[in-house]
């Protein structure tokens, strides 16, 4: 639907400058608000310890998605931090 | 003798564009190989969230956005209140507003199915293949766009299958850690958006009082919190022009 909706002739709307301002913070802010809480809860609780392996994992692929821009190194390296903590915890 | 040269005339142009959508096929692969690991990974996850195989796929026959999909699977697995589900699913694909609105001029002459065809394959990637000035200008291209958008939906939907099979027939292997390669290409996908300081606001907002919500249990925090990222961003915006 969203897809389609602007593709109608028939549809008079032009998108105010405000509002296709603000669309375009949607992607990061929605992505964002969802995958910090899968970093820092566990099992509905709080984890800022030093044993988080999601934290470690997350610091380095957010330090690799920064230097990269590469959406499989900071998989790659984002995983490789993520079991490897799991592992020495 | 003229019939038959009328049936070689009927006959070529369909021989042309099933040519080009093949050429549109071909031209999309790396693209489509691309996404192996997200379909994959959608599969899998939907397996180890609770839902059927059945309705892990129709996830991909239907929605067909990756972003929604581990949005939507990862929120029904948190027993997200439905309206909450809805209005994150449209946010997250509100970029396809801007889609349509920048391909308004050159489809919206176009018949109803070949607006309804495209717009429904009309993803990320196959938006990416209309940035040349003429594309969707002629029958062929037309036809060439939609053997690219139809390859992508072939592959993500065979990605999806295969991430499926692995979760029903591996399923203590979905447990290592698919929440956080959920984490990981949201990462991806929100850090090199980051190059303003109203985005970096943004994104820092979002952050913050997600995690304020629900360490208070706020039941719609992740709405809200995305919504204050938003108005965040928007704000400095204004602010600095």
């Amino acid at each position: 639907m969203t897809r389609y909706l602007f593709l109608e002739e028939k549809l008079p709307l032009r998108l105010g400058s405000n509002i296709s301002q603000l669309l375009s913070f949607s992607g990061p802010a929605v992505l964002t608000a969802i995958f910090i809480p899968i970093l820092f809860f566990n099992n509905n609780e709080l984890d800022i310890s030093i044993s988080n392996a999601y934290l470690w994992g997350g610091i380095g692929a957010i330090a690799v998605a920064y230097k990269t821009k590469n959406v499989y190194w900071t998989m790659g390296f984002g995983g490789i931090l993520f079991v490897g903590v799991g592992v020495y915890f | 003798m003229r019939q038959s040269g009328k049936k070689y005339e009927a006959s070529q142009p369909a021989k042309k564009h099933r040519a080009v959508m093949i050429r549109g096929a071909t031209d999309m692969l790396p693209l489509s190989l691309a996404v192996l690991p997200f379909g994959v990974l959608f599969g899998s996850l939907a397996i180890q969230k609770g839902f059927t195989w059945l309705e892990g796929q129709l996830f991909s026959v239907i929605i067909f956005s990756g972003a929604v999909q581990l949005v939507t699977v990862e929120l029904v697995a948190e027993n997200t209140p439905f309206v909450a589900l809805l209005f994150m699913a449209l946010v997250v694909s509100s970029r396809h507003f801007l889609y349509g609105l920048r391909l308004r001029d050159r489809l919206s002459q176009q018949s109803v199915r070949w607006r309804i065809g495209l717009g429904f394959l009309m993803t990320d990637e196959l938006f990416a293949f209309s940035n040349h000035r003429r594309s969707y200008a002629s029958k062929y291209r037309l036809y060439y766009a939609l053997g690219a958008g139809g390859s992508f939906y072939v592959a993500w939907n065979i990605w999806t299958a295969l991430g499926i099979f692995a979760g029903v027939a591996l399923p203590d292997l979905s447990n290592l850690g698919l929440d956080f390669a959920v984490a990981a290409v949201f990462i991806a996908l929100v850090i090199p958006e980051v190059k303003t300081v109203p985005t970096l606001i943004c994104v820092l907002a979002s952050a913050t009082s997600s995690l304020l919500f629900l360490f208070y249990g706020f039941e719609f925090g992740l709405i809200a919190s995305a919504g204050i990222g938003m108005l965040c961003g928007y704000g400095m915006q204004r602010v600095r022009t």
